[in-house]
């Protein structure tokens, strides 16, 4: 004596409820398998719904007029056994109607008509398409519905409503149509003037930047509208003390709070360096020799950079074994003819290393002309990627900031890379007596694999003797 | 003035929409031999409806009606021979009932399972075919086949008032003609085309008449006339054996349900015109006219309905009970020798399969 | 001043499929040169009710009920649109679309190019396209990339409402052909605000969905929805995905790609279209050529299989899912 509850099938392809005309049975009929059980109104047409079962009638879920939502009960019936029956079967599929659709994303179109999924998505790591959770109009039984028009299959349908939230991709929010627009117009949407909400880049903002030049890629950047990405809370606010009311020291707000002391995935510029850095350590056997370069005879005020490139491109000619590129997989040393000197630049977003290219063919106004260009072309970022690499030796002029001697990372293909430390005014020992001496401390780092000590040294020897000429 | 070539087209009709014969019947014809055809008429009926009731429940996909073109369909499948090769649309399941398919695997087909197509009986009839018109230059070249081997078999085809539009129609039309081909095109002009109405489909005032434009003999029918039927199709099926060429059928008749259980044909047709083709339905005056001669009552029309109902359901439970393929049966049956990299995907598949449990 | 809404209403939130609607209503009133042809589109509206609404408004010599013959309607087309007009014509499936190919390579695609310039063919193919509908035969073909490797077309596809009005009112606008696929199964998904603006897309850059860090997934149609439902399980494991709506397969914005796994390292390529020279490999092997040193992992593309979409029994077994994408993705992140 099993029961069966009957649920409404889909009547027409993708149609989310019926309305119930006339009941051809009521509770307590027998009815048979096949027989006319109900007809009920669709958008599309009024529809006989047959018996699935032989047996009694339990229950019914409505009346005339009554909305059917596709997939609840329409009808419950006692099976008879001793009446023909029909064998279970799978169900097709054919039913679906927009209430039933199974939407992980969004959670759109769930079963109660009423709710239509709202669903407040984060939006800090980036935008996901959000339901914006506009409830269908009720109370449309009769009226005319959205016909969900097919000639074949079954078609999920919603009546969810859903927007793209802005995307932020590298920092900048925008829909995805506008970030197209600007590929499109060769506008760098990071330069763009944002006047969105949230700091939200539009499509007007785009077509302003476009029309008027101001975000061409490798311009300066805008300055923004909206500058601040620090998500507020009552903990961010308030401000840090080292101790709390009780006299206990205070811990430490957890990373999740601020902006900063959140784990950051590298990107970009420091990303590679990373890569490269681990990539020097495993293959170059570094030694570092360390020395002063005496200043003492120069004559008038001079540029330092000019100074240190001559005297690298002297010490190139002296030793040419530290001017080279070593392939350690081949055991392959290449000596150049010409000197490109890699020179280590530190911006915000990680060290760059441009190459001043054929050194030793430029003059002093030729060496500080070419530091100025590639200082420029790193600052706007306008540096080719060519100019990033193929040079021959390295100079890391980090004496700018502070340190005297170091032990910089010789980067393959190269061989060598000199370190030029803080200026001092040095005491020394000069034929018995004492003098303050201008000194520049020097270190050289090479990879042994490829060259000597000896070489090394001699190739110091010649740098040092370079710097310290009078002009 | 000379007259370069001219034609007639003959229409044919025996039993009018009341029941009562309009023309002598054909020489020899003996009206007992219609009553089996109307029983059968009567099964595909039954089964129709529950087929349409099973979509209505859940239980099959998307299904395309063949209310009120049972004469039509019975007639045809019913005047060939077992040799012979039938390829249909995807309407005429009582031509392939008459050919030895089964109910069960149109409802395997309709259900979403190529199991459907591979017919017990008719091993080299066509499945279903959806391409419209398709059907009718494959079935040229079956029939051109025949000739070749000097096989005395025909190949029928049967497509629609919307399908006679189709390039396929016209290539089908003229190869049977240019080869002078076994080939019977029957065009059954159930008066839509989904939603588009024979008149516009084309401005020749026949479409039996566009076999005259590669030299085929035509013949128009009263398509709900189940005599006439036959009588067309002897006559095009005795021209195909004798060597005589191919033949275009247009059978008159009308679409009594929508285009499928999906279509809803109530926006573009009216409901006079769909309660006028139901007073020329063929059931009806089949049923008149072998009542009036005795061959037939309610009594029996009762029992045999029943009968037909147990029949069907024996089919529709072997189909709800039949088992989904395994996965494998993706790439089964895709090559006579299937490639390496296809074989690495169903090991794939497999693997996935029970991965997933 | 181009015509708007009559109403001047505020826009309405849509339906992909009403989008289409909207497009075509939109550019019919704007432009006298299109036409829309088609099996079923006037009276009927379209099978699938994308031409709802247009015959009334614009007349049976603007929208034409065509006899049952795809050749018939590929070379209608043609002809008209190489003579002036803008038709936008219609194949009711991608099943159907096949005798139309000898058109579409041999004229449209070749129009301009063989009468250098002289003669042009502003056409758009509108299709329902792909599987999962649970249809019949024929009616489920993903069959992009027969069409992305003939030179001289345009092949879009759009995946939201507001993509698909505005990439079709630029498909109408463009001056040579375009091939529009529309995914069937995402047409009546979720409706979206979508104004009725006559704003056009550009109809050759990827879109950008959803940011990442640890992988890009590449996609197109109706695996959209499948993709993003990956990306956001991976996100609850930690794994942060970008998602990329290729969205006009031809032209290739490989740029947005390129830029996008530059960043990521790792790319995986969803389609529903069989594995086999489906349009993933175009993609996979610009990867190869111009990413080789951004690429941290193999490329993964998850595909369907290389067989004919089974009927709808074993349909949802051929197609990409939320799991297989999930599956890859994880493949790739498990290289760094």
């Amino acid at each position: 004596m099993a029961n069966k509850k009957f649920l409404l099938p889909d009547l027409g392809e993708g149609l989310p409820d019926a309305t119930i005309v006339e009941w051809f049975v009521k509770v307590g009929d027998t009815v048979r398998l096949d027989d006319n059980l109900v007809s009920m109104e669709t958008a599309k047409a009024v529809v006989e719904v047959p018996s699935p079962v032989s047996g009694k009638v339990l229950k019914l879920a409505g009346g005339p007029g009554d909305v059917i939502v596709t997939g609840t009960m329409l009808a419950e019936f006692e099976i008879d056994p001793s009446m023909p029956q029909r064998a279970e079967g799978q169900d097709t599929g054919h039913h679906h109607g927009g209430a039933a659709a199974h939407e992980t994303h969004g959670g759109a179109g769930t079963d109660a008509p009423s709710d239509n999924g709202h669903q407040v998505i984060a939006s800090d790591e980036g935008g996901t398409i959000s339901d914006a959770g506009t409830p269908a109009p009720k109370g449309e039984a009769g009226e005319k519905r959205d016909d969900a028009g097919t000639v074949v299959g079954a078609m999920q349908s919603s009546d969810a409503v859903r927007s793209e939230a802005a995307v932020a991709v590298g920092g900048v929010k925008a829909m995805p149509a506008v970030r197209a627009l600007s590929r499109k117009l060769g506008v760098d949407i990071a330069r763009v003037r944002a006047t969105g909400p949230d700091g939200v880049v539009t499509m007007d903002d785009v077509k302003r930047a476009a029309a008027d030049g101001s975000a061409k890629p490798g311009a300066a950047p805008a300055s923004r509208a909206v500058t601040q990405q620090v998500q507020d809370t009552p903990a961010a606010n308030a401000q840090r003390t080292p101790m709390s009311a009780t006299g206990r020291p205070m811990r430490t707000q957890p990373p999740s709070v601020q902006a900063s002391g959140q784990p950051e995935q590298l990107k970009g510029v420091r990303r590679n360096m990373a890569r490269v850095m681990a990539d020097a350590h495993a293959k170059v056997v570094p030694t570092t020799l360390v020395d002063d370069a005496d200043l003492h005879a120069w004559i008038g005020k001079q540029d330092i950079t000019a100074r240190l490139i001559r005297s690298i491109v002297a010490a190139c000619k002296a030793v040419p074994a530290l001017n080279a590129w070593f392939d350690g997989d081949k055991l392959v040393r290449t000596m150049h003819p010409h000197v490109d000197i890699g020179i280590a630049v530190d911006t915000d977003d990680g060290l760059f290393v441009p190459a001043l290219r054929n050194a030793d063919m430029l003059d002093a106004n030729g060496v500080r002309g070419a530091i100025q260009r590639l200082r420029a072309q790193v600052e706007d970022r306008s540096i080719p990627a060519s100019e990033l690499s193929g040079y021959t030796i390295s100079l890391s002029n980090f004496g700018m900031f502070a340190g005297r001697y170091a032990t910089p990372v010789v980067v393959p293909p190269t061989v060598a890379i000199i370190g030029a430390g803080k200026l001092m005014h040095d005491v020394v020992a000069v034929m018995g007596g004492i003098e303050v001496h201008r000194r520049m401390p020097i270190s050289l780092t090479f990879d042994h694999r490829a060259a000597t000590g000896g070489e090394a040294a001699r190739f110091l020897k010649a740098l040092l003797d370079d710097l310290a000429r009078p002009n | 003035m000379t007259i370069a070539a001219h034609f007639d087209i003959e229409y044919l009709q025996y039993l009018g929409p009341d029941g009562k014969l309009v023309a002598d019947l054909p020489k020899g014809f003996d009206p007992k031999s219609l009553l089996p055809l109307f029983k059968q008429m009567l099964f595909v009926r039954v089964f129709d409806t529950k087929s349409i009731a099973l979509q209505r429940t859940g239980k099959l996909g998307t299904y395309a009606a063949c209310l009120g073109h049972e004469a039509t369909h019975v007639g045809i499948g019913s005047s060939m021979r077992p040799e012979d090769v039938f390829a249909p649309s995807y309407r005429e399941y009582g031509a392939q009932f008459m050919r030895g398919v089964q109910p069960r695997e149109v409802l395997m087909y309709w259900g979403g399972d190529e199991r459907g197509n591979d017919f017990q009986i008719p091993r080299n009839d066509y499945p279903w075919c959806v391409p419209i018109s398709t059907q009718c230059l494959m079935a040229a070249g079956a029939a051109l086949a025949f000739k070749l081997r000097k096989e005395p078999r025909i190949a029928v085809a049967c497509c629609g008032d919307g399908g006679s539009s189709k390039t396929d129609f016209y290539a089908a039309v003229n190869s049977a003609g240019a080869y002078k081909l076994p080939l019977v095109l029957c065009v059954i002009n159930n008066g839509w085309a989904i939603s588009v109405p024979r008149s516009a489909q084309t401005g020749a005032e026949t479409l039996a008449q566009k076999g005259i434009a590669g030299g085929l003999h035509c013949l128009q029918v009263d398509g709900n006339d189940l005599i006439a039927v036959l009588e067309a199709m002897r006559r095009a099926g005795e021209r195909a054996r004798n060597g005589e060429g191919g033949s275009v059928i247009e059978f008159m008749t009308y679409r009594l349900h929508d285009h499928t259980t999906a279509d809803d044909a109530r926006r573009y047709r009216g409901e006079d015109e769909v309660k006028a083709g139901w007073t020329r339905e063929p059931m009806l005056r089949l049923r008149t006219f072998l009542t009036a001669k005795k061959l037939w009552d309610e009594a029996q029309e009762k029992a045999w309905l029943e009968e037909c109902g147990k029949l069907v359901d024996v089919e529709i439970n072997a189909y709800l009970e039949s088992k989904v393929q395994p996965v494998e049966a993706m790439f089964d049956y895709l090559y006579a020798d299937p490639p390496p990299d296809l074989l690495a995907q169903r090991a794939a598949a497999i693997a996935l399969e029970k991965r997933n449990g | 001043m181009a015509e708007k809404t009559a109403a001047n209403a505020a826009p309405a939130a849509i339906t992909l499929i009403e989008a289409i609607t909207q497009a075509l209503a939109y550019e019919m009133r704007n432009d006298k040169s299109v036409v829309v042809l088609g099996e079923d589109v006037g009276v009927n509206g379209g099978v699938f009710r994308a031409t709802a609404g247009l015959s009334a408004t614009f007349g049976p010599e603007r929208v034409l009920d065509t006899p049952l013959d795809e050749t018939t309607i590929a070379g209608l087309t043609v002809g008209m649109a190489s003579q002036g007009m803008k038709p936008v014509a219609e194949a009711q499936f991608d099943g159907f679309m096949y005798p139309m190919v000898d058109f579409i390579v041999c004229h449209a695609a070749r129009m301009r190019y063989r009468t250098r310039g002289r003669l042009s063919c502003p056409m758009v193919l509108r299709v329902p396209w792909g599987g999962g509908i649970r249809a019949p035969e024929h009616h489920s073909e993903a069959n992009e990339s027969i069409f992305t490797n003939v030179p001289g077309l345009r092949v879009v596809m759009p995946s939201s409402p507001a993509r698909a009005y505005g990439m079709l009112l630029a498909a109408i606008r463009e001056p040579d052909p375009v091939i529009f696929f529309e995914p069937k199964r995402i047409y009546r998904q979720y409706k979206e605000v979508v104004a009725d603006d006559g704003e056009a897309l550009p109809l050759d850059v990827c879109y950008v969905l959803r940011d990442g860090s640890d992988l890009t997934l590449v996609t197109w149609g109706a695996q959209v929805k499948e993709t993003l439902e990956a990306a956001d399980a991976l996100a609850k494991e930690g794994i942060s995905a970008e998602v990329i709506d290729v969205a006009t397969l031809k032209p290739l914005d490989f740029a947005t790609i390129a830029e996008s796994v530059s960043k990521t390292g790792r790319c995986v390529i969803v389609h529903e279209a069989a594995k086999t020279a489906g349009f993933g490999a175009e993609i996979a092997a610009r990867l190869a050529e111009e990413s080789m040193y951004d690429l941290v992992a193999p490329v993964e593309r998850v595909t369907g299989y290389d067989t004919h979409i089974p009927l709808f029994r074993l349909e949802m077994k051929f197609l990409p899912s939320v799991d297989k994408i999930v599956a890859a993705a994880k493949r790739a992140v498990a290289h760094s």
